[in-house]
């Protein structure tokens, strides 16, 4: 049997799938299975956690996806699952003890501040990446950051949503998404410091 | 005569400008004042340079693909919730 689904856009495949076409709904699901693991990857660093997201997110399309109307983009509504999805899965944890909190300020007092001297980091060669030890540290620096800060660097700086679009799936306001950025960039810039400096 | 004084522009407020702004080719009188600073101060641009690298490292990390067996599992799983639908 010919597969005419590969290459139908976005909306053909979900008003077929709407419709009971499975075959259209197992298409989408391939077209973005790789989306929706590497970014819950992203988030929470842990192949079985990611593996677990894949798959609740995919439940969670199939059981809702009548309520999609084609008002936002596809994958703008999948990201607002997965996200979701990864959220709950913190309530469901008790405690995470490797978060730490983001209320203290993440630079000393003002004056201290302008009388640091900035050491410059070391270059990274993409070899290094691959290497157990910098790789464990962006790890540990990203998986201390809480996770609300955590979702939004990752849609933001990985993921390379707009400011806009990251509000839509986090239904937050453009200047909170804004003000999350700034302050996980400055968490993870700060946490790789004395690893990275020369 | 009256003298006119100007706040010289602080690493801080840089500091929070870049964090804000770090791709953006921002024209603004404010963004050109923190262009010419970056451009003098070796603090600001070893601060914006670390900046960039961090999320340069997040954004090169290599990410697992999805493996086989997992995306046998997320299908199973799939035809269990389309059967118990119909």
């Amino acid at each position: 049997m010919v597969n005419t689904t590969s290459h139908s856009p976005d909306n053909t495949l979900i008003r077929k799938a709407q419709a009971g076409d499975s075959h259209a709904f197992a298409e989408l699901v391939k077209r973005y299975e790789q989306t929706v693991y590497g970014f819950s990857f992203k988030v929470c660093r842990n192949k079985e956690k990611a593996e677990e997201t894949l798959q609740d997110t995919f439940i969670n399309v199939y059981r809702k996806l009548d309520q999609f109307n084609g008002e936002s983009k596809f994958s703008t509504w999948l990201y607002s699952i997965v996200t979701n999805n990864c959220l709950m899965r913190r309530r469901k944890r008790k405690i995470d003890e490797q978060m730490v909190y983001l209320d203290e300020p993440p630079i000393g007092d003002d004056e201290a501040h302008d009388r640091l001297t900035i050491p410059s980091w070391n270059e990274t060669p993409a070899e290094e990446l691959m290497r157990g030890e910098l790789r464990s540290h962006l790890d540990e620096a990203i998986q201390k950051l809480p996770l609300d800060y955590r979702i939004v660097f990752v849609l933001r700086d990985i993921e390379n949503k707009g400011a806009e679009e990251t509000a839509k799936i986090l239904k937050l306001s453009v200047p909170a998404v804004k003000s999350r950025l700034r302050r996980a960039r400055i968490f993870l810039r700060e946490r790789l410091n004395d690893y990275m400096k020369q | 005569m009256k003298k006119t004084h100007r706040r010289t522009i602080q690493c801080k407020s840089v500091y929070r400008h870049i964090c804000d702004n770090l791709d953006a080719d921002l024209n603004s009188q404010k963004c050109r004042e923190i262009k010419a600073h970056i451009k003098k101060c070796k603090n600001c641009t070893a601060y914006l340079d670390s900046l960039k690298k961090t999320i340069r490292l997040y954004r090169t990390y290599p990410v697992p693909t999805v493996p086989a067996k997992t995306e046998k599992k997320l299908f199973a799983a799939i035809s269990l919730e389309v059967a118990k639908a119909r």
